[in-house]
């Protein structure tokens, strides 16, 4: 049995298109924020854990430099993954499973202006046998969401719904890139820009940066008045070749929702990683998520899309609808690889 | 395999493997600190940040300190000595590889700037590689006006100037003590 965790502080970054600040200066007001909200000193903190990724820096070891951001001096006990700052966190959650220290602190960052995703994304996420294809995230995405219109599963209407929707949430939304009031009619007079998916059905191209601080129950307790617990996190992988898997489904997701404990109660909110627009309601179904439950009140991906952020970013925003917003029982949700292919589900919760 | 048989291909085998190669291409923004780094570069002139707390010179600038974790700012601007000691060294010895284009052994130095400051990775002129060591005093050899330019320096080039200096060459003056540059050394 997992011991409890809390998520005791967060902040973010605007996402911009293009950012003037290199990623340890974002980072570093991100970080400071994270921290003190929390309430803790920066040098109690026990384990730090990095989400970023070299390919989008276009420099190895470029992780390195983003812990100028953190204060690294005396050395802090560190790690870093090449994913989205969500399994920085899980690796951090685990970390304080030992129950030897008691506060860790997660971040994700990544600047997408530099190259071209289109470029990058196949040779982080199969260099070997997709890339030299052309298959890029767009070309696979559009295959997945003609699977999913061919079968019936979601219409080009539904999408543009799903792309509506995200826009006049992030309004509100003081670090989304993207918003906007246009009608479904509107956006689906647009052209497409890889059939079947319009530009609305894409995400926008982000530099941005997310940080939370964790904490074990006591600790959590005495440090915030309302503590956002970690109650069940899990996180699964479908094959990788996307030849392989029937694309209308996501069995990584269903099964990473079930452990997660997703089913065991009432969900008020979800901050789900749907990527492009057609996504959201794939992962909804396989979430068991009905239709009371508000998903991605902060406008989601489709409004801000800071790669190796935006699903460390689903925490932020799925713990600010509890600590802030006075929610129960939330959803968040990171997804990393091609179509889907690997699910990280977690359940928060106020007391 | 060194088999000449093997060297035939079969047309009608299936395809085992391909070569593909790939570029990426990267254009960033150079961020505020750095671009004032580099417009001074090309007036000659070195420049950097103080740490209001612990005092350190950061050059080129990076908008904080990352010992003590706070925000620098222009007030915190410095301007720098161009003489300075050797600190520390690396020698080079290129490997063929694809783009490698030097061919000879080389060495790049660390400095400890007059008054404080520290570059890295600068290169060393008029010094054959085997007498390079630390204590060295060294000054800083511009590129020539219309050379000089400032079209590699990224965000990442904490501490390199490359085509603004051309390299830094002895002084003349005797080796600086070891009290003068140790537990400073970048
Ligand atoms: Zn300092």
């Amino acid at each position: 049995m997992a011991n409890d965790i809390a998520i005791v502080g967060y902040a973010q970054s605007p996402s911009l298109r293009q950012a003037e600040l290199t990623e340890p200066q974002f980072l570093f007001p991100v970080i400071s924020e994270a921290i003190e909200r929390a309430g803790v000193e920066r040098r109690e903190i026990g384990f730090t854990c990095a989400g970023s990724c070299d390919y989008l820096s276009g420099q190895t070891f470029a992780f390195v430099m983003n812990l100028e951001a953190v204060g690294a001096w005396p050395p802090i006990s560190e790690s870093h993954v090449e994913m989205d700052g969500a399994w920085a966190l899980y690796e951090a959650w685990v970390r304080l499973q030992h129950g030897d220290i008691d506060t860790a602190l997660v971040f994700g960052s990544g600047k997408s202006s530099p190259g071209l995703p289109a470029e990058i994304y196949p040779l982080q996420m199969d260099p070997y046998t997709l890339t030299p294809l052309g298959a890029d995230p767009v070309s696979l995405a559009a295959l997945q969401a003609r699977a999913m219109l061919d079968a019936g599963k979601i219409t080009e209407r539904e999408m543009a719904e799903t792309a509506t929707r995200s826009r006049k949430n992030a309004i509100g939304n003081p670090y989304a890139q993207v918003t906007g009031d246009d009608d479904p009619e509107t956006l689906l007079k647009e052209p497409y820009v890889t059939a079947p998916l319009r530009r609305h059905d894409l995400p926008p191209i982000s530099d941005g940066a997310c940080a939370v601080v964790l904490a074990t129950a006591d600790k959590a307790k005495a440090l915030s008045k309302r503590p956002v617990w970690i109650r069940g996190i899990d996180h699964r992988i479908d094959i990788h070749q996307p030849g392989m898997r029937d694309l209308t489904e996501s069995p990584s997701t269903r099964i990473a929702g079930k452990n997660a404990g997703v089913g065991k109660g009432k969900v008020d909110v979800a901050e789900l990683s749907a990527t492009f627009s057609y996504q959201e309601k794939l992962l909804s179904q396989e979430l068991g998520l009905g239709d009371g439950v508000e998903i991605n009140p902060s406008g989601g991906p489709l409004a801000a899309n800071p790669v190796m952020a935006v699903g460390l970013a689903r925490f932020a925003e799925a713990a600010r609808q509890i600590a802030e917003r006075g929610k129960k029982r939330a959803v968040a949700h990171a997804t990393s690889g091609q179509c889907l292919q690997q699910n990280l589900v977690a359940v928060l919760e106020g007391d | 395999m060194t088999d000449a048989k093997q060297d035939e291909v079969d047309p009608n085998a299936p395809v085992a493997g391909m070569d593909f190669f790939m570029q990426l291409e990267y254009h960033e923004l150079l961020c505020p600190v750095v671009r004032e780094f580099a417009d001074a570069l090309m007036d000659k002139r070195l420049i950097g940040h103080r740490c209001p707390q612990c005092g350190l010179v950061y050059s080129p600038p990076r908008g904080y300190c990352p010992i003590c974790v706070v925000p620098t700012t222009k007030a915190d601007e410095i301007e720098l000595a161009t003489r300075g000691i050797v600190t520390n060294y690396t020698v080079v010895t290129p490997v063929q590889y694809y783009g490698q284009e030097e061919t000879e052994p080389f060495a790049k130095v660390s400095l400890q700037l007059d008054g404080g400051g520290n570059l890295s990775l600068q290169d060393l002129l008029e010094v054959p590689v085997e007498q390079v060591h630390p204590g060295m005093r060294v000054e800083v050899v511009w590129a020539p006006d219309s050379e000089r330019k400032v079209d590699d320096i990224t965000n990442r080039s904490w501490g390199t100037a490359e085509g603004a200096i051309q390299g830094w060459k002895p002084t003349g003056e005797p080796d600086a003590s070891p009290d003068d540059y140790s537990d400073k050394v970048f």
